[in-house]
């Protein structure tokens, strides 16, 4: 038995664990648990859905880079009603033991993120929060045309903001990240996500064509770890609302970093694909450190880089 | 819920790793729980140890499982830096292999002849199922392709496993038939169609394409197992859609054997 409460409070939500995952990298949570019982996360972040079923791009829609990997998957989502003919079992069950699952959502413009979140939630009573994508480098509209800008994100926030009283997190892009967070804030976002891919390029050079089916592709993984742990950084020291940290953790020490950056979350991404139980080895590990450290909540440690 | 993909995480052993030709592998390990559970068609992620920086598994077709010795055979192609360092696996180095990953051939009630199209590395899946259709007492043909005779696999084993007739065809001629395996098994089709109740292929893209078109005009069912870029194997990163008549699928989950009519080439 652990000597640490492990418990954080996260944008109005009580979390057992400061585990969460990241959009995309964990399907709807069912996906794994053969692997592992999903149950022993804080959280899972589903994958984005629109209001209607999204194809996603063509292939390829994924490389393997130094470090990381590239994708181009576009969003391709079965749709809010989809989803829930699907999962929404599965992840009622999950909410029903205490894991809070947050169901990201995809759109093209506001009025398909207010379209798609309406839906979110009318047919998701079992949502404990909802995640607004405005940062998909792989769409050609909405997504980080959306979320680049302090502007465009508020735009999002403004009109989905009075469509429900759950929190609202954003999932950022790695662009101009103090003043879109500030912009945010004021809207009324419950929390930040912080960060989303980075927008990459893998060229061919014996084809002289991207290895993507488009031109740029969504950068991901342990490359760009120590890029998020300074946005964290940057993010939490700019607003009042709560940080998740994204970007590359593959072990204990790395969410232990995006915690102490600032982060009350961290979500576990990439490592997934490999290691599909690699989330809860994270989890205790984390576990570890934070008795290393002395406290009696991992809570005390949130924000607690020294500098 | 749809099903989850049964896949798990099994711990293995490398018993043998030699090249079979120019840039080709037979990679034997032991892992007696998978070996048992594996069905002709469908693959295996492995974890490739030796580079920090290299973070996905490498998902392979197998080309033969042993439930007795409980080993697993694949063979792959050395393309890139993974299967470079796969390539320098030593006898007794172990790994962990994910899987049985996705679904397999499916032969069709009462098949009486099978034609087998395999180019370059696509063999191992198609051998796998020859040896299927052996012990099932279905006759069928072989047609292989590989662009060069030193990167040609499976002659023998296809022979082994009891196949009549081998048609072999290279892109420069320096094995069988000049030109594409696509030629022979086109002709086959056209000839003695009505003789066959089942295609079934495996290799590059275009070659699959011209198979499930001759197929298709020959009105004999086909199966396709198809090749795609993977980040997890197990349905859920998306990254391994294949565009069919029925929208995108994951190869990983609904292939990597697809009814060829229903994927859009």
């Amino acid at each position: 038995m652990s000597r640490v409460d492990m418990a954080v409070d996260f944008a109005g939500m009580h979390l057992k664990n400061p585990i969460n995952t990241a959009s995309g990298t964990f399907g709807f949570g069912w996906q794994f648990q053969n692997f592992f019982d999903v149950s022993t996360l804080g959280a899972i972040t589903t994958k984005g859905c629109a209001a209607e079923p999204w194809p996603g791009n063509p292939k390829p829609r994924m490389t393997e880079v130094k470090g990381g990997m590239m994708n181009s998957v576009g969003l391709q989502n079965p749709g809010v009603r989809g989803m829930v003919a699907e999962s929404g079992d599965f992840l009622a069950d999950l909410a029903a033991k205490g894991t809070r699952v947050i169901c990201q959502v995809a759109g093209h413009s506001t009025a398909e993120y207010v379209a798609a979140l309406e839906l979110f939630e009318e047919l998701c009573p079992w949502a404990s929060a909802f995640e607004l994508n405005v940062s998909c480098p792989n769409i050609d509209a909405g997504g980080a045309a959306a979320g680049s800008t302090p502007e465009g994100a508020a735009e999002v926030m403004r009109a989905c903001r009075p469509i429900t009283k759950r929190p609202l997190l954003v999932k950022m892009a790695p662009v101009r990240l103090p003043e879109i967070a500030r912009a945010l804030e004021a809207e009324g976002a419950d929390g930040l996500t912080v960060i989303n891919s980075i927008p990459g390029m893998a060229i061919d050079v014996h084809t002289r064509r991207s290895k993507l089916s488009k031109p740029t592709g969504g950068l991901s993984g342990p490359l760009l770890h120590p890029i998020a742990v300074r946005m964290v950084w940057e993010v939490a020291n700019a607003v009042d609302i709560p940080v998740c940290g994204v970007g590359g953790v593959t072990t204990g020490e790395e969410a232990a970093e995006f915690i102490l950056a600032g982060a009350s979350a961290v979500s576990v991404g990439m490592a997934s694909f490999a290691e599909p139980d690699a989330a809860v080895r994270i989890l205790a590990e984390l576990e570890a450190w934070a008795e290393s450290q002395g406290v009696a909540s991992i809570s005390e440690l949130i924000g607690a880089f020294e500098c | 819920m749809p099903t989850p993909s049964p896949a798990r995480v099994h711990d293995c052993t490398v018993v043998a790793n030699e090249p079979i030709a120019r840039d080709v592998f037979a990679l034997r390990i032991s892992a007696p729980a998978l070996a048992s559970g594996l069905e002709p068609g469908q693959f295996v992620n492995i974890a490739v140890p030796g580079n920090a920086m290299s973070l996905l598994r490498i998902p392979l077709s197998y080309a033969a499982a042993d439930a007795e010795a409980g080993t697993i055979d694949i063979w792959y192609a050395v393309v890139g830096e993974g299967t470079e360092r796969l390539s320098r696996m030593q006898p007794g180095d172990s790994t962990t292999v994910l899987g049985p990953g996705g679904h397999g051939w499916t032969i069709p009630e009462g098949c009486r002849r099978a034609l087998l199209v395999a180019g370059g590395i696509g063999v191992p899946p198609v051998l796998c199922l020859a040896r299927e259709l052996a012990q099932k007492g279905i006759p069928y043909t072989v047609c292989i392709g590989a662009a060069t005779a030193d990167t040609l696999v499976g002659e023998h084993e296809f022979e082994e496993a009891g196949s009549p007739v081998i048609s072999i065809a290279t892109d420069d001629g320096s094995a069988g038939y000049h030109g594409f395996v696509t030629d022979a098994a086109e002709r086959v089709l056209e000839l003695e169609g009505d003789t066959f109740d089942y295609v079934a292929t495996c290799g590059p893209e275009p070659m699959m394409a011209k198979v499930s078109a001759a197929a298709a005009h020959a009105g004999v069912s086909c199966e396709a197992s198809v090749e795609r870029m993977m980040s997890c194997g197990f349905g859920a990163c998306a990254t391994c859609a294949v565009e069919t008549t029925g929208g995108m699928k994951g190869a990983c989950m609904c292939g990597p054997v697809f009814d060829a009519k229903e994927v859009v080439w």
